[in-house]
């Protein structure tokens, strides 16, 4: 078979200098077909982005390629002179970067950059005006004409759709896609992602996909190569991968990935991480492997075709047993009847974080509260996550509970007692009770602090008695071991450093702990790892949790209820299994059909049933002009009521009865109201 | 759950004195750190001993010039030169010292504090430290010694006092501009949910993890120190004499420029030798730690 591009026995190292070279990326071969979507797939720092970059020809200053050809159509890349790369890049190969907001141009309008594209390259089309193509190639990716728009005017989404039609302005043959989804939310995300799939069946052009995501790339790679410490593990085709993975490696991280179909994962996670001073000479994913023997620690291992296109980096792959068939995840929550004390409530919380000065005062202005009449309640030893999109109010939220943003209305109360608005006239007591995780660990550690000091500290803060013992105990439970004490942060990975974050809020035995994002900057192994110390410390400290979360699946495997947020508002509470099987709240379907499964889904996203309607923030419901099942103006005129359900409420206009009818994928319409087309097949 | 066995990278542990560490240093603060090291020794040594003593009048022939005997030269009332620069060079080094040590107490606190609490009282010490900066610093120097009245004129204590006074409100800023920064960070957040005061915070969370642009600042100001404590001496509201201060040295055999001009340069080759010594050492340091130094603010 003829490939478009060819990368051979690649070799590239980093460093340079005093400390000498580092090999990144070892001995990497693969091709990509005309038409083909490969992805690449690993965890941070395997080398896939390395990889990619020189798909287009680049390198950074101080990475050096040792050995290796990449050859795209019959050329070497990696021997063109800077000329005729700048003519192939762009043209016939091109790139969309991981974050739209830095990567396009802040000063220069988005038809002025696609214009610069076409322009550099000649690659306007015979018998058409530049601006015709213009508006041509962003009706192409979904966006109305916004060529004379900033960047800063549209949204991540949409920066995203501009710099993909900014990538396929010229027809490349080959589309490298460096994580082009992962600052986004789960919609944007699929609606990208289904962009992508559309574009490669309408235009032809392959596309090297990488990303951490696996998910993802179910729903849009036809072949996936494995990357683990700079080596392909495994290549084969997306669904093989999935359903058998071969690889010990392919195991474990899909083994890490939540799921949201009811399942247990499949055989265990990976355990620890990966670190490149302990590589063995042998296989390189020895340290880490649960099937390793003393003949794995020496022999190097290559990647050997094994069937049909298939090929894996291990020589014991054949003996590994096969993973478990995943079994249904037992309900753990029987005990339903006997509830416990309701130990933390808000009510009518409204947050802004502009506070009104006097001329607002005098001329009776008011801008909305960002976050507005939220009420939510937690249990003793419950966890409950607060799920939204980015931008909800999530983390406004937290930080109004932990007294960081005096609220504009509303009460918090802690077991009964209500909290005062602002951390200074809190009681020490009520301080410790509510600890409060970060989302990053590198941040939230200080880092010219020893590991002793950072545990110690809120220890004799808050007048603790706690020996050394105290602290190794701590540890132990969150994972770690003594010695990690006389450690700094930066000596720790980011799940350890995120360990030590959980030590230091569990060590003074708050009542309710505070999650804000903390598994967003980890891998997926890490995050498995992480969530399943959660569910451990939650069963063994009855430690009440508020689990902010954009992830369904992380949130499915730990709440106990799920509150959804969206644009400052509560949408609906209900209980996890209630919200992923019935979600009823259109706006919780349009999350669920979102997120990702492990299979190619065929996801189609619903469009809003009324867009020409606009929501006003404080007036209507938040949702209106992006709602599928929206039933009129009376959506974007009148705040939605409150309805109660079996367990939890609903903010909506359409009956709860009605909304049980349908279930996420079919529609229902509305007796009376008049449906847009798309609409009206179920009825 | 499965205990995470890993070993991090072991620190370099610290040893005495490793010549390959030494080699690893960037140029510029091997050879500044040398020539602070001849200072050091040089001022030692002239406390304890000095040929003749430095206001032993008559050691010999006035004006004389250079010779094996006096190889700087003898003043106006025959006081060996040499001696007065030996016996000078301890008192440059401990005035400059203290008194960068003084602005840097007092600029730092003011600094990190305004930095993290900020609001009115970021606003209003920002206006005060502006309105100082704004007068050059040899008229503040000036005024504030007229000011502390004669009695207090030539102690070494209103010299400490003017140099910190007129580095305070300069550090003040950098120490500013570093907690406003650090002030984001979460573990301060992480702080303040423990409900610790500005203190508490300041002293553990933002002070170590601002110390490396402080420690440049402060190795900064230390270079310019001997030329604005230099400059008083040669206006004469520096040290009271006979006690052989650098800059009033220069000031008193400057009408011997003719005459017998070796005698100036002894203690001008001191004063920038020092001078040079500091900036190079600084501009290594801020090098080995990756910060700027911000020249001149």
């Amino acid at each position: 078979m003829k490939r478009l591009i060819e990368v051979r026995n690649l070799n590239i190292a980093y460093g340079g200098g005093l400390s000498g070279w580092t090999n990144v990326v070892q001995d990497v071969s693969f091709g990509i077909a005309r038409g083909e979507a490969f992805g690449l797939v690993g965890e941070s720092g395997c080398g896939k982005s390395t990889v990619a970059y020189r798909l287009l020809g680049y390198g950074t200053i101080n990475s050096l390629v040792q050995t290796g050809e990449v050859s795209f159509n019959g050329t070497d890349l990696l021997k063109l002179d800077a000329a005729s790369l700048t003519r192939l890049r762009g043209d016939s190969i091109a790139l969309v970067p991981q974050n739209p907001t830095t990567s396009l141009s802040p000063g220069m309008r988005v038809g002025t950059q696609i214009r610069e594209m076409i322009a550099t390259h000649r690659a306007l089309p015979d018998g058409m005006t530049m601006k015709h193509r213009i508006a041509e190639l962003l009706a192409l990716v979904g966006l109305p004409d916004v060529s004379h728009r900033y960047p800063h005017e549209l949204s991540g989404g949409q920066q995203q759709r501009a710099a993909i039609a900014m990538a396929v302005s010229c027809n490349p043959d080959l589309l490298v896609l460096d994580e082009p989804t992962t600052g986004l939310d789960v919609t944007t995300q699929r609606q990208i992602v289904q962009l992508l799939c559309d574009l490669r069946s309408r235009i032809g052009m392959a596309m090297l996909y990488v990303t951490h995501d696996l998910a993802l790339l179910a729903q849009i790679a036809d072949r996936v190569g494995v990357m683990y410490a700079g080596q392909l593990v495994e290549i084969a085709a997306c669904d093989k991968l999935l359903s058998a993975p071969a690889h010990p490696y392919s195991r474990g991280l899909i083994a890490s990935i939540p799921t949201m179909d009811g399942t247990a994962r499949q055989g265990s996670g990976l355990r620890g991480v990966l670190r490149r001073d302990q590589i063995s000479t042998g296989c390189k994913f020895e340290p880490r492997c649960d099937f390793a023997n003393p003949a794995c620690r020496t022999t190097p291992q290559v990647l050997e075709p094994i069937a049909d296109a298939r090929s894996v980096a291990c020589m014991r792959w054949r003996e590994i047993p096969a993973p478990q068939t995943p079994a249904a995840l037992a309900g753990d929550d029987a005990d339903a009847t006997a509830r416990p004390e309701r130990l933390f409530a808000i009510a009518g919380l409204n947050l802004s974080y502009r506070k009104p000065n006097v001329f607002d005062k005098l001329l009776g202005r008011a801008t909305p509260p960002v976050v507005r009449d939220i009420g939510l309640d937690l249990r003793a030893g419950e966890v409950v996550a607060l799920v939204g999109e980015s931008g909800s109010g999530k983390s406004t939220i937290a930080r109004a509970i932990s007294g960081r943003l005096p609220p504009l209305a509303g009460q918090i109360d802690l077991d009964g007692a209500p909290l005062a608005s602002t951390l200074k006239n809190r009681s020490v007591e009520q301080l410790r009770q509510i600890q409060y995780i970060f989302q990053n660990p590198d941040a939230s550690l200080n880092p010219r602090h020893r590991i002793r000091t950072i545990l110690g500290r809120p220890l004799r803060h808050f007048g603790i008695e706690a020996d050394e013992k105290a602290l190794e105990a701590v540890l132990e439970n969150v994972g770690l071991h003594a010695g990690y004490l006389d450690r700094f942060p930066e000596q720790l990975s980011g799940g350890e450093r995120q360990r030590i974050a959980i030590a230091r809020a569990l060590l003074v035995r708050p009542k309710l702990l505070i999650c804000d994002e903390i598994l967003s900057a980890l891998d997926v192994s890490v995050q498995a790892r992480i969530v399943e110390l959660l569910r451990s410390l939650k069963e063994k400290h009855a430690v009440a949790m508020l689990f902010i979360s954009h992830d369904l699946a992380v949130v499915q495997q730990l709440a106990d209820r799920v509150a959804v947020l969206y644009r400052g508002e509560l949408m609906q509470t209900s209980d996890t299994a209630t919200l992923l099987t019935t979600p009823l709240h259109p706006y919780t379907e349009m999350l669920l059909e979102a997120a990702p499964s492990l299979r190619k889904d065929d996801y189609v996203s619903r469009p809003p049933a009324m867009p020409a309607s606009k929501a006003m923030p404080g007036i209507g419901c938040p949702l209106a002009g992006r709602c599928p099942r929206q039933i009129g103006d009376i959506c974007a005129d009148t705040p939605p009521p409150v309805q109660v359900t079996d367990n939890g409420l609903i903010r909506c206009h359409i009956p709860v009865n009605e909304l049980t009818g349908t279930i996420a994928g079919s529609t229902g319409g509305i007796a009376g109201m008049p449906m847009p087309p798309a609409f009206a097949g179920s009825d | 759950m499965t205990t995470i066995t890993s070993d991090p990278p072991t620190r370099p542990v610290r040893r005495r004195f490793d010549v390959n560490r030494w080699r690893a240093t960037p140029g510029p603060f091997r050879v500044g750190a040398a020539i602070l090291l001849a200072h050091l020794l040089f001022a030692i040594v002239g406390v304890f001993w000095t040929p003749y003593g430095f206001a032993e009048m008559g050691a010999g022939l006035p004006l004389s010039g250079a010779s094996w005997q006096h190889p700087m030269g003898l003043d106006q009332i025959g006081r060996d030169v040499f001696s007065r620069f030996m016996y000078g060079a301890h008192i440059v080094l401990l005035l400059s010292f203290t008194g960068t040590m003084l602005g840097m107490v007092a600029g730092t606190t003011l600094g990190l504090l305004s930095g993290y609490i900020g609001g009115w009282f970021d606003e209003i010490t920002q206006r005060l430290v502006e309105a100082m900066i704004s007068i050059p610093f040899l008229a503040l120097a000036l005024v504030t010694i007229i000011a502390a009245g004669p009695a207090l004129a030539g102690e070494p204590v209103l010299i400490v006092f003017v140099v910190g006074l007129v580095y305070a409100p300069r550090i003040a800023r950098i120490a500013r501009a570093a907690a406003m920064e650090i002030a984001t960070r979460e573990y301060v957040a992480a702080a303040e949910l423990r409900g610790e005061g500005a203190w508490s915070i300041v002293l553990r969370e933002v002070l170590p993890n601002a110390a490396n642009i402080l420690l440049v600042e402060f190795s900064l100001r230390l270079s310019y120190a001997p030329i604005l404590i230099g400059a008083l001496g040669f206006l004469g509201f520096g040290i009271r004499p006979p006690t052989p201060e650098w800059g009033l040295m220069i000031s008193e055999n400057r009408n011997l420029l003719i005459a017998s001009p070796v005698t100036v340069f002894g203690p001008g080759f001191g004063l920038a030798s020092l001078v040079i010594g500091f900036n190079l050492f600084t501009d290594g340091l801020s090098r080995m730690l990756g910060q700027r130094s911000v020249v001149g603010s």
